[in-house]
Order: structure tokens, then C-alpha cells, then sequence
């Protein structure tokens, strides 16, 4: 439906997401994705989606998250916007409020003037029915076990997948618990047209992270990820860590904001990537940390997902007693 | 591996896994799990031999060990030689040995990769892999993500729980790597159920999100269907006093002279002590919600599932159906991925 070899895209990460990780990503047959919140301003912004053209030829989609934070503000969500339309990029992976809300519904209208495929990534039936009401060309349905911060009514993929693609018209992708050919099989089954994943593409030899994180993520197991943040209303799943016991040790004694904010800086983020300490940082990873094993390339991994999905489901045709 | 035409298996709800629906589901071509957690042994006994009745399929029958009675109930399923024991909530090493000796197989309900492995240390056949969106009592990890993680893990078969209403989500189930998929929610909605029709009707509509997953109404991780009585429940917590009328009715439904089953509780520690005490009032709550259809008082085990189910089919009509929209979903990957 992507136009792309391989249904598969990855998802929006923080500090991980620039030029180089995307255009692996998109070269090897997925859609690579450009976090836009990595910039700050119109010409660094509008100088990664040229340096990614350099590096491909392949459609690839930028990540704008419509939600208020101490760095990136409105004024950047619309400047973001008004640079994708301007270099027409191929498509927008938008999450947090509905654009229309966010930006307006001008927004909408410039974007799809210039041929460029919105999606919302939703945890909810109703956002997604509001995405497809007001223009959008598909849908991400991200379960209770991604990464990041599911916005869902913690309802997961296997449910929340098959709910969203029989009530909207538009395409689904899933999102949450998927690092390999048997995801990507289920989730097609259960009527998605493509997935996502962000854990998965961490432990990839062109991801330009410490390499002590990407071990960690063949060591951890699926059970290793915690829900945070349900008491300051942004629930995030992370991996368990020194510093996310804290925050959950805060929050149990109904320490507010203030004393949660130094915990769960960006730029600490930013540093933990860099210096490979799990415990430093709340890392934003979902429960299929479970089911990496190894670090192979972008191509390596998408070309055996793809195989291992189409053996699973031949093999498998035949248990259904018809 | 059990014989049965299509590998669909009804999970055992205690008073929905009542002999007649058992029959129903093996007379349809899948595999009935009885539920005996509210049986004393001569009610097992006489459940078994109603199903054997009713049909000449196989069938099998669960054993909850951290119900009281547990452990009788299961010696009278293995002196019956009921084909499938399903054993939950505890060791069931002892019920391998036995039915092992009859040729019977024996399922092991499971939340993770830890108790797996064990269960088929003592010589388990197959693991029923409970994700989070299940009915009562799953854990943390979703179906998602547990079943590969077993299925790489364990030389037994997986069968899944939690999730599966259709044929998308079985289709999902075996590209996983499961075996087979046992299913409560959807079953319980069909028209042999026992389930009463206020809550059948209850479950068409509500949706994926209209279920609480909490502690607090059986003591352990439980999902429920979200309803003001299953608010009130888990807001509450534990009611000593209603658990102690309601220990009472169930040594009446055991059996078991009152003092025995209070005293043998109180040895058993005070974390036991409270663990049985929420199960004492679940267990009512649960049978006037099945059996009454009470809006009031009844809170009702169900999956996230309960948002896919849309109908009221005869199970023969399900099971059908699913096979062919198996196959369906599986054409589809096959053609996304060509």
C-alpha cells in the first residue's frame, strides 16, 4: 500500500531518529522515519530532510508529536508542518492531539494540497474515527504494550488492531509487541496493512546508539518494561530501570510534577543513548524487547521478517481444520 | 494431539463450562473444558458422566489448585480417565504422573516462560498461554509478545488465550506460533451458554476498553467487565464480613462441614486467609452475574475481546465461520507480503 518493497515502518524515536538511521531503514525496503523534534529550528529542520534525500531515494516519513513540552512548542509544530508541505515529504506520523485540534484544520488542508499522507497514531477507537473524519489516510493502532507513551485506553494490539481496521475505511498499521516475522504475520491477520516498531530497529547494526543499549535489549526479557506516569496523566512505558523505580516510588507517595520533571528530561535521554547507562534515563521501550536477539543490519532484518512471516503463515495454513 | 477437528478450546469459567455447553463445543468440533472450581468431588464426578452422555468426543476438565476442593475434584478427573486435564494456580505434577498412566494429556495454564519451562520439567504436554487481555487472570505481557516468547522456548505446544474471538485473531495466533487458541469470552457468548442473557446482551455492547484489570476484586491481577457493580467491587476491596457469609455458602456447595473449611483456612496463614476470603466474595459475585444475569451485585469475567463480538451464534455456527476467516487472513498476509 506504501509503495515500498516491505509494510514495514519505524516508528518515531527521540534522538535516534536522523538521517543516517532513516535512510538505512528506508534503503532496505521499509519506511524510515525522521523525528522532527530532534530540531529545533526551520533550516536544521529543513537540512535533515535534505540530507536524507542524499541518503535515499526512497520514500521515507517524518514523526511530528502534537504535545505540549518544555522545548518544542506549538510554533514548532506548525513550522514543522509548513516545511513538510513545502519539501512535499511522502507522509507525517503524527500522535498526541488530533492535528485539526493542534494546528487547525489549515493544517490538514496545506498538507493534503501538497500530497502529503497523514497518519495518527492512536491507542483509542474514537481518535481514530476523528483522524479518518477529518481527511487522514490511515490510521497507527498502538497497543498497551509499545514503547513510549500509549496513549490507549490500555487495550493491546491483538485487540485494538482487528476493533480500529472493521470500524474505519482508511488503512491500519499496528503498532506495539512487534519485532519479527511472526508479529508481522499476526498483525496482517489481524487486518493491519503494515506494522511499526521502534524497539526492534534500537538493536540494529545502524542505529547510532551505545552499543551497551543494544545488548541490553538481547538481554531484557519481554516482563523487563514498566507503565509510569498513570499520576501526572502521561502514561509512558519505558525499561525497568533505577531511575523509573523512582519516578514509581515518587508517584506512590503522590510526589507531584516538580519532583518528577528532573527524572524524566529529554536531554537525559539524550545522554543515556550516548553513554550506554540503562539506569540513567527512562529509556521508552516496549514489551518486544522480549523477542530481540541479535543486532543485524536494516536489510537483514526486514528481508528475514518478511520470509519468516510468509513460512509461519504456510506452515500454519493447515491447523485450521478446513 | 487430542483428536478434535478444529483446535479451538473452551477455556473452564466456572458455572459457564457446565457439562451442557462442554458437549456443545465437543460436539462442534473443538475441545470443552469443564469447569469444576465450584463442584465438590460427587458433582465432578456426575458432571463427568453427563458430558459422557451427551457426546462420545473428547473433552477435559480443569482443576484450579488454589480453590478448596481442588485437589479432591482433580483425583475424581483422574479416577473418570477424563482425557484433558487442565490444571491452574499451582503444581500439577502429581496429575501428570496419573493421567499420564491412562494415556490422558494434561494442559498447564500459564503467564510466563518460567512457570512453562517448569511445567514441562514434570512432563506437561501442552501450556495454555494466558496474555494480558484475558478474562480473570492474566499478567503484565500481552498475548502479542507471550506466545512467540513461549513458543521459542518450549519444545510442548502453545495454546493461546486472551485476544481471540475470530479468525483474525486465530490466524494471528498460529503465524505466533500457538497450536491452537482456547477462547472464554466469545464462547460464553454463543447460544448454547449458560451465561444469563442480560449479560450476553451486555457484552455485545460494550467495547475493547470496557474492562477494569485490577487486585482488588479476587486478590490476585483479574480482569472484569466495567460495570458500576465491578466499580463498587474493586473500590471497596476486601469485604471481611461478606466473605465470611460467603465462605459459608461455599462450604455448603463443597460439602464441607463450615468449621472444617474455616479452620483449615486460618492455618493456612493470613495472606492465604485473605487470598480466600476474595475469592470467596468473586465467587459469588461471578455466580449471580452468570446464573442471574444481577446488574447489582454480579461482576463478570471477561476479555478485551468482548469489543470483537458483534453476534449470538450456535457454536457449530462460530466455529465455522473462524475456520473460514481463517483462512481468509492467512490468504491476506500471503498476498501483502507476495
Amino acid at each position: 500500500m506504501f509503495g515500498v518493497k516491505y509494510p514495514v515502518i519505524c516508528g518515531a524515536m527521540m534522538w535516534l531518529c536522523k538521517p543516517a538511521m532513516c535512510a538505512a531503514v528506508s534503503n532496505a525496503g521499509g519506511i524510515g522515519n525522521l523525528t522532527a523534534a530532534n530540531y529545533e529550528t526551520e533550516d536544521d529542520f529543513r537540512a535533515a530532510i535534505q540530507e536524507t534525500r542524499r541518503l535515499t531515494d526512497k520514500p521515507f516519513f517524518v514523526a511530528i508529536t502534537l504535545l505540549p513540552s518544555v522545548r518544542i512548542t506549538s510554533e514548532h509544530h506548525k513550522m514543522y508542518v509548513k516545511v513538510c508541505a513545502e519539501e512535499r515529504v511522502a507522509g507525517i506520523e503524527f500522535s498526541g492531539t488530533p492535528l485539526d485540534k493542534a494546528a487547525g484544520m489549515e493544517a490538514v488542508e496545506l498538507l493534503k494540497k501538497a500530497g502529503v499522507k497523514m497518519f495518527h497514531k492512536v491507542g483509542a477507537l474514537r481518535h481514530a474515527q476523528h483522524a479518518e473524519k477529518i481527511g487522514f489516510d490511515g490510521i497507527y493502532a498502538a497497543g498497551i504494550e509499545e514503547g513510549g507513551h500509549p496513549l490507549s485506553d490500555d487495550v493491546t494490539t491483538m485487540v485494538l488492531t482487528p476493533r480500529i481496521a472493521e470500524s474505519v475505511k482508511i488503512p491500519v498499521v499496528s503498532v506495539g509487541g512487534i519485532a519479527d516475522g511472526r508479529g508481522l504475520a499476526a498483525a496482517l491477520s489481524l487486518g493491519a496493512e503494515g506494522v511499526m516498531m521502534a524497539s526492534r530497529f534500537i538493536a540494529t547494526k545502524e542505529c547510532e546508539v551505545h552499543d551497551n543499549i543494544k545488548q541490553e535489549l538481547i538481554r531484557r526479557q519481554e516482563f523487563d518494561t514498566v507503565i509510569y506516569g498513570k499520576s501526572i496523566g502521561l502514561q509512558g512505558r519505558g525499561l525497568k530501570s533505577k531511575v523509573l523505580e523512582e519516578v514509581l516510588a515518587i508517584e506512590a507517595r503522590n510526589g507531584g510534577f516538580e519532583e518528577l520533571i528532573p527524572l524524566l528530561s529529554g536531554q537525559k535521554v539524550k545522554q543515556a543513548w550516548e553513554t550506554g547507562d540503562v539506569h540513567y534515563a527512562p529509556l521508552m521501550v516496549g514489551q518486544s524487547i522480549g523477542l530481540i536477539r541479535d543486532i543485524p543490519t536494516c536489510q537483514e532484518l526486514l528481508d528475514r521478517m518478511a520470509k519468516e512471516a510468509i513460512e509461519q503463515t504456510q506452515r500454519t495454513a493447515k491447523l485450521c481444520g478446513v | 494431539m487430542v483428536g478434535i477437528k478444529y483446535p479451538f478450546i473452551l477455556s473452564g469459567m466456572s458455572w459457564i463450562s457446565v457439562p451442557k455447553m462442554v458437549a456443545a463445543v465437543a460436539n462442534a468440533g473443538g475441545l470443552g473444558i469443564l469447569a469444576t472450581g465450584p463442584m465438590n468431588a460427587a458433582q465432578t464426578r456426575e458432571a463427568i458422566r453427563e458430558i459422557r452422555s451427551m457426546t462420545d468426543k473428547p473433552f477435559g476438565a480443569n482443576a484450579s489448585l488454589m480453590f478448596p476442593g481442588a485437589a479432591e475434584n482433580a483425583k475424581v478427573l483422574l479416577e473418570e480417565k477424563v482425557p484433558v486435564i487442565n490444571f491452574a494456580l499451582g503444581k500439577g505434577d502429581w496429575i501428570v504422573k496419573e493421567a499420564h498412566k491412562y494415556g490422558g494429556k494434561v494442559f498447564a495454564t500459564v503467564v510466563n516462560v518460567k512457570h512453562a519451562k517448569r511445567a514441562q520439567d514434570f512432563g506437561t504436554d501442552a501450556v495454555i498461554a494466558t496474555g494480558q487481555e484475558a478474562a480473570a487472570h492474566g499478567e503484565e505481557v500481552t498475548s502479542l509478545v507471550l506466545i512467540p516468547h513461549l513458543a521459542e522456548n518450549l519444545k510442548i505446544p502453545v495454546i493461546a488465550a486472551g485476544g481471540f474471538a475470530d479468525g483474525r485473531g486465530i490466524a494471528a495466533a498460529l503465524a505466533l506460533g500457538a497450536e491452537g487458541i482456547a477462547m472464554g469470552t466469545r464462547l460464553m457468548t454463543t447460544k448454547e451458554s449458560p451465561l444469563h442473557d442480560n449479560f450476553k446482551k451486555l457484552t455485545l455492547e460494550k467495547d475493547v476498553y470496557d474492562t477494569l484489570f485490577s487486585k482488588r476484586f479476587d486478590g490476585i491481577l483479574c480482569r472484569v467487565m466495567k460495570t458500576d457493580a465491578a466499580q463498587k467491587a474493586i473500590k471497596k476491596g476486601l469485604n471481611w464480613p461478606a466473605a465470611f457469609f460467603n465462605s459459608q455458602d461455599i462450604a455448603k456447595q463443597l460439602n464441607l462441614p463450615y468449621i472444617k473449611l474455616f479452620l483449615g483456612v486460618l492455618a493456612s496463614g493470613y495472606s492465604n486467609s485473605k487470598q480466600l476470603a476474595y475469592l470467596a466474595n468473586a465467587f459469588k459475585a461471578i455466580r449471580v452475574a452468570t446464573e442471574n444475569g444481577d446488574f447489582k451485585e454480579g461482576v463478570l469475567p471477561v476479555g478485551q475481546v468482548q469489543g470483537l463480538i458483534h453476534d449470538i451464534p450456535t457454536v457449530a455456527e462460530l466455529f465455522e465461520r473462524i475456520a473460514k476467516e481463517t483462512k481468509a487472513a492467512q490468504a491476506k498476509v500471503n498476498a501483502a507480503l507476495d
